[in-house]
């Protein structure tokens, strides 16, 4: 299991847009890919599951990745909510 | 008469259609091969997300992506493993048919975003109904209504238009939009605007007040609705329908159109923004640019301070959309009258004339000011970006910034960032003291900006939102508008660019004056811009000298605003 954390930049918070473009990437891989923030633990393969963690601008979140492809999984995850998920 | 919340400009005037769509029963069966039950579930699943794809890219081709993109958020519920798995397990778990478990777990989802504190997230519970009731119809087999085909000149009167009804909607039959439901920001409001079709949202109990068929009217604009007005209202509203309409098309002429007066002299027309986004209207209203845009709005409703990354990316977003006309950008102007607690600003006696704007920067290089200047001068690489400093008064400050941004930027050549080396950094000119003194800024800065209305507070020394003092606040003061010519005089004899960036700019009686003292730029919000020019076109500079001598030679506001009120009228 490794885990990495990291700061979302998107103005609006993860809502429904970003919410979705970081969980058709989380699907990709066999790893689990869960995320803790505001000392919850929430599936990012799940839209439902990301937009009830209620995650808002500047808010940090600590990705979890454990499983075959867990490295390529962390780190596409990283890149992707570095790179502002599309917005 | 009723009244509403006005959520799309414009006046319709039609015929009622109710769209309800059937209440769908949904009974509570127990199933015994559920096996079963939960392959018909997900041929239903399959169906309704094949159904939401066909009409996300109908809409993509009649309205637009980003209004497709609401669809496209409900196809990603439909493929959330945590939603059908939930649905599945219903099904097995109290073997109940598909309907009844799909009524239970999207409800309980509907309800705990409706209860968030947050209204992007309360939307998702409008989606969550929605997608429920499209998956149920599927399985019940019950037709949707056909809104795609409903005769010229309807207006549409729903409870609340889901996404999925308004995605058949078609402005050439469609002339309005009546919920019961529904706020400024729902959905519906948001489309009818995207398809410039007139609504009022949120009048209550509508639907038991007016019948299919029946002559409607409603007031985008004020909320106001009419079921079967007499000849005088249909007639008043029909007037003003056709005048809006003519105007608009008026207006649209001058898309393209370069802002010239009669004789030759071009200035600018650009636009304020408060954020991003703006720039879609600043570009459909043909503006040549942003005269002012505001960086607030990075700084508020957060906890934490902005990164320099985030905001290099909001002002790299608004020079990358403009494709090298001017963005002129503002440096932060907040001060103790806003609660933004990670700053730690203690509550001013005074926040008008206390720590606030450049001296709260000044003050503040490491965690303020820098990152700012930072991610500006970054993101100047991506367009034409000005930066503009507020409320300065003394020399002094324009110094200390000037200096701060030429270390910033030998910093930058060390690190090999790229940013444009011949950025521009203007004041705003909206202090008494800075307009004493602009003959002296003027050799020193690159730019002016006019903020008429902190000039006109701090002229007057009149708090604007005193409504016993108010008579006292007008830009037409004598007072004032002798600052505004002192300001544009000084810049235009040190030949650098003079804007104003205040409600003023867009004002009709005060236009002619500001073409008279020789204003280059004018900046105000992107809906004025069209009319606007209209009015600068239409005007001589030369002509108006005179006329802005007599409004000078007044002694009292009030017969400034007569005359220009006058001259404007006889236009």
């Amino acid at each position: 299991m490794i885990s990495k954390n990291v700061t979302i930049r998107n103005a609006s918070g993860l809502h429904l847009r970003p919410t979705g473009m970081l969980c058709n990437e989380a699907i990709k891989y066999q790893s689990s890919v869960k995320f803790k923030s505001h000392n919850n633990l929430t599936n990012a393969k799940s839209v439902l599951s990301v937009l009830g963690a209620c995650i808002k601008c500047g808010d940090e979140i600590e990705f979890v990745c454990e499983g075959p492809d867990e490295e390529e999984a962390l780190a596409a995850m990283v890149r992707l909510v570095e790179s502002g998920l599309g917005e | 008469m009723l009244k509403g919340t006005n959520a799309s400009s414009g006046i319709g005037i039609g015929t009622a259609v109710i769209v309800e769509e059937a209440e769908l029963v949904i009974e509570k069966k127990t199933i015994t091969d559920t096996d079963a039950e939960v392959l018909r579930f997900k041929g239903a699943l399959d169906k309704t997300m094949k159904d939401t794809e066909a009409l996300a890219a109908d809409l993509a081709t009649r309205v637009g992506e980003k209004e497709a993109e609401i669809l496209q958020g409900h196809l990603m519920l439909l493929m959330d493993p945590m939603l059908t798995g939930e649905i599945e397990n219903t099904i097995k778990g109290e073997s109940i048919c598909s309907e009844f478990a799909i009524e239970m777990v999207c409800t309980m989802y509907a309800n705990v975003f409706a209860g968030m504190d947050d209204e992007l997230m309360q939307q998702r519970a409008t989606d969550m109904r929605d997608i429920k009731t499209r998956m149920q119809r599927v399985l019940l087999g019950v037709e949707s209504v056909d809104i795609a085909s409903l005769p010229e000149g309807s207006i549409l009167i729903a409870k609340d238009l889901t996404p999925s009804m308004t995605a058949g909607i078609n402005p050439k039959n469609v002339v309005g939009i009546v919920t019961e439901l529904g706020g400024k920001t729902s959905h519906s409001a948001i489309l009818a605007r995207a398809l410039e079709i007139p609504a009022v949202v949120a009048v209550s109990d509508f639907l038991t007040q007016v019948k299919n068929g029946e002559r409607v009217i409603l007031d985008g604009d004020t909320g106001i609705v009419y079921v079967n007005p007499d000849a005088a209202v249909e007639g008043e509203y029909t007037a003003k329908r056709d005048a809006l309409l003519a105007e608009k098309k008026e207006l649209e002429k001058y898309i393209g159109k370069p802002t010239v007066t009669k004789d030759g002299v071009t200035v600018e027309l650009v636009a304020n923004i408060g954020k991003p986004k703006d720039v879609e209207k600043v570009l459909q209203y043909d503006g040549e640019g942003v005269g002012l845009f505001r960086t607030e709005f990075l700084f508020m409703d957060r906890n934490s301070m902005p990164t320099e990354e985030e905001q290099f990316e909001a002002y790299k977003k608004v020079a990358e959309a403009l494709e090298g006309k001017p963005v002129i950008i503002r440096t932060l102007d907040i001060g103790g009258d806003k609660e933004i607690p990670y700053m730690g600003l203690e509550k001013d006696e005074n926040p008008f004339l206390g720590y606030r704007a450049i001296r709260l920067c000044l003050d503040r290089k490491e965690d303020i000011y820098k990152p700012q200047l930072r991610a500006l001068l970054r993101a100047s690489a991506y367009g034409n970006i000005k930066i503009m400093i507020p409320l300065v008064t003394c020399i002094d400050e324009y110094r200390e910034a000037k200096m701060l941004i030429d270390e910033l930027k030998l910093e930058l050549d060390r690190q090999g960032i790229a940013y444009n080396k011949k950025i521009q950094v203007g004041i705003m000119v909206e202090t008494a003291a800075a307009s004493l003194i602009a003959d002296i800024f003027a050799k020193e800065v690159d730019f002016f900006s006019i903020g008429t209305n902190d000039l006109t507070q701090y002229t007057m020394s009149v708090d604007r939102g005193n409504d016993k003092i108010s008579y006292l606040y007008s830009t037409f003061n004598p007072a004032v508008l002798r600052s505004i010519r002192r300001i544009i005089t000084c810049a235009r004899e040190a030949g650098i660019m003079v804007g104003m960036c205040g409600e003023a700019a867009s004002d009709p009686m005060m236009i002619p004056l500001l073409l008279a003292f020789g204003l280059n730029e004018f900046s105000m919000s992107a809906s004025a811009i069209l009319y606007s020019r209209k009015l600068i076109t239409s005007l001589s500079t030369e002509e108006l000298k005179a006329v802005a001598d007599k409004a000078m030679s007044f002694a009292t506001t009030k017969e400034v605003e007569d005359y220009m009120r006058e001259f404007v009228a006889g236009l």
